[in-house]
């Protein structure tokens, strides 16, 4: 029951920002109509853990850390990838390698693979079955578990300190 | 006024220039890198930098009205969801079995689930 009101109100800003119209009245509309959406799908979202207020509001310097790590790494990604592609000769060593991870959540995987994909040289292709392993595609390797070990101590901290 | 309108324009053309060349290399990647795994990188990495510039650049020209409120909700998915649209190509693309290019030198995935295949 309280679930379904917080979900109400993120929904009513998402809708604000969509619409692009922020006022109290805008507000209040989209989230009576999500609530309505909700309620007889409830079933589903049942099994999800909520942390409480207390936990997602000392979270918040985690996150502005996070964000600050994946504003940086999708600028210096994108000027890797560039200086590959206007090379005169395309020289690159691809592959696909298996990098053990230590996040558990649902949550904390989907953050660290599509953290991952716009990390540079490096694009999730699947996790394994029993998720402990994720196969990444590197589109230039040197070391594998030079890449291996930057995950691990680069991304997964961030990503573990924030999500889970 | 009209020197803050001038700075607000230099800004978001600015922008608007960074974004359109970033697209342009991510094209041209499109063209030039051999398979598709190599391809969704230009186009994921450099695509969505790309785009979050031009969105930038609109919410520089026309400030935070309902248009610039707009590009960035838009940028923002952008950024959620191409991540995921390369993992599913990607993977795919892996199950269909389009091979890696020749200059490839490792495929762990692959290897994972021949083994699992094998099994059944």
């Amino acid at each position: 029951m309280k679930k379904l009101f917080v979900y109400s109100i993120d929904l009513g800003i998402v809708w604000c920002f969509v619409s692009g119209n922020i006022s109290i009245i805008n507000f209040l509309f989209g989230a009576i109509i999500s609530y309505l959406l909700l309620r007889p799908l409830r079933a589903l979202y049942d099994n999800i853990t909520d942390d409480s207020l207390e936990v997602l509001i000392l979270k918040i310097p985690s996150l502005m850390r996070y964000f600050m790590k994946l504003a940086i790494e999708i600028l210096k990604a994108s000027i890797a990838v560039a200086k590959i592609i206007i090379q005169p000769t395309i020289n690159i060593k691809p592959g696909i390698i298996s990098v053990p991870i230590r996040a558990k959540t649902d949550l904390g995987i989907t953050t660290l693979s599509n953290t991952i994909t716009l990390t540079p040289g490096t694009l999730t292709v699947d996790v394994s079955d029993d998720r402990s392993i994720l196969y990444v595609h590197c589109i230039d390797i040197d070391d594998a578990d030079e890449i291996r070990e930057s995950i691990r101590e680069e991304l997964e901290d961030y990503v573990l300190e924030a999500f889970e | 006024m009209t020197d803050y309108e001038m700075i607000r324009n230099i800004l978001s053309f600015s922008f608007f220039a960074g974004g359109m060349i970033f697209l342009f290399l991510g094209m041209l990647g499109l063209l030039r890198l051999p398979d598709v795994y190599n391809r969704l990188h230009a186009t994921t990495k450099i695509g969505i930098l790309g785009a979050f510039g031009v969105m930038l650049g609109i919410v520089m020209k026309v400030g935070f009205n309902s248009m610039g409120i707009k590009a960035i909700t838009v940028g923002m998915f952008l950024m959620l969801t191409a991540p995921m649209a390369a993992h599913m190509m990607s993977r795919a693309a892996h199950r269909h079995g389009v091979g890696l290019c020749k200059e490839s030198i490792v495929d762990e995935y692959g290897q994972s689930y021949y083994k699992d295949q094998e099994k059944e």
